[in-house]
């Protein structure tokens, strides 16, 4: 009898113990593995741009825009994102892809979707909870507020119009070319941005919608929107 | 069963004390390495995507 008791005792105890553990992994352990990572990728994109050959800018007068980079590799990153609203130093790496493993690394962009700065919907998802918390103040998202881009040759300055929109996961159509809940009614150059809802669980998703504002290249530094 | 390895780690009391430590510390590794990315995808957080499903 006594022995049964005692290993009833004990496993509970283990279990509890593992449940305790497990929580500590999901709300502290993602968030520090994803910070290095995103670090990383960062560091990955800044060597990259170093090594890039420096362009001619183009002469004065020529205000066309940037040429359509290469294909995005999958897993890869290739943008750094700021949000002013989510913090003055918020800024995160986007990768290409949304897989679970890519959006540990960062942002993830729907690579069915369009590229940064081109025509269509440039569609890009993050993690509200755990992996670093990246979007966790979504819904502070405004119309008016500003989310910058740079691929390393240029800045690409987008103002949301809409949002955050409350809609279910299977509601494809808020990252089509001219999302129809948006409020655009013909093609252009848009952002999409999607995260989970509600915080901790995964039955709706929330979205914000932006236009592209300005195009221009690093070397005329920062955009307006990054300054304090 | 905690009573079962103690009774059965070898040395002195203090060698196993060392050893029980060393053995938790282990068990905490694989848990962090390899158990709980297993199980962390069966939770909710990780759908952000509007065309998982």
């Amino acid at each position: 009898m006594r022995v049964i008791v005692r290993t009833v005792s004990e496993l509970c105890i283990t279990v509890g113990t593992l449940i305790v553990l497990f929580v500590v992994y999901v709300l502290f352990w993602t968030g520090v593995k994803a910070d290095t990572e995103m670090d990383r990728q960062v560091d990955l994109l800044q060597d990259q741009w170093a090594r890039q050959p420096v362009r001619p800018t183009a002469g004065p007068g020529t205000t066309a825009s940037p040429k359509p980079p290469a294909p995005y590799k999958d897993a890869k990153p290739f943008a750094l994102m700021y949000i002013p609203r989510l913090g003055f130093t918020w800024n995160k790496p986007v990768l290409e892809g949304t897989r679970s493993s890519t959006l540990k690394k960062g942002l993830g962009h729907y690579a069915n979707t369009a590229q940064l700065g081109q025509k269509g919907n440039f569609a890009v998802a993050g993690h509200r909870r755990t992996y670093g918390d990246p979007f966790k103040d979504f819904p502070k998202l405004r119309a008016g507020d500003a989310v910058v881009l740079t691929d390393g040759a240029h800045w690409y300055t987008y103002v949301i119009d809409k949002g955050p929109y409350r809609t279910l996961p299977t509601d494809v159509q808020v990252i089509d070319p001219v999302p129809k809940k948006s409020g655009y009614t013909r093609a252009g150059r848009y952002l999409t941005l999607t995260t989970c809802d509600p915080e901790w669980g995964h039955s709706h998703r929330l979205i914000v919608w932006g236009h592209l504002e300005s195009t221009k290249p690093v070397e005329s530094g920062k955009p307006g929107a990054l300054r304090r | 069963m905690y009573g079962w390895i103690w009774r059965h780690l070898p040395g002195n009391v203090w060698v196993r004390a060392l050893l029980s430590i060393v053995l938790t510390l282990a068990v905490v590794y694989v848990l962090f390495q390899y158990v709980f990315p297993w199980a962390e995808p069966l939770l909710p957080f990780n759908d952000v995507t509007v065309n998982d499903q």
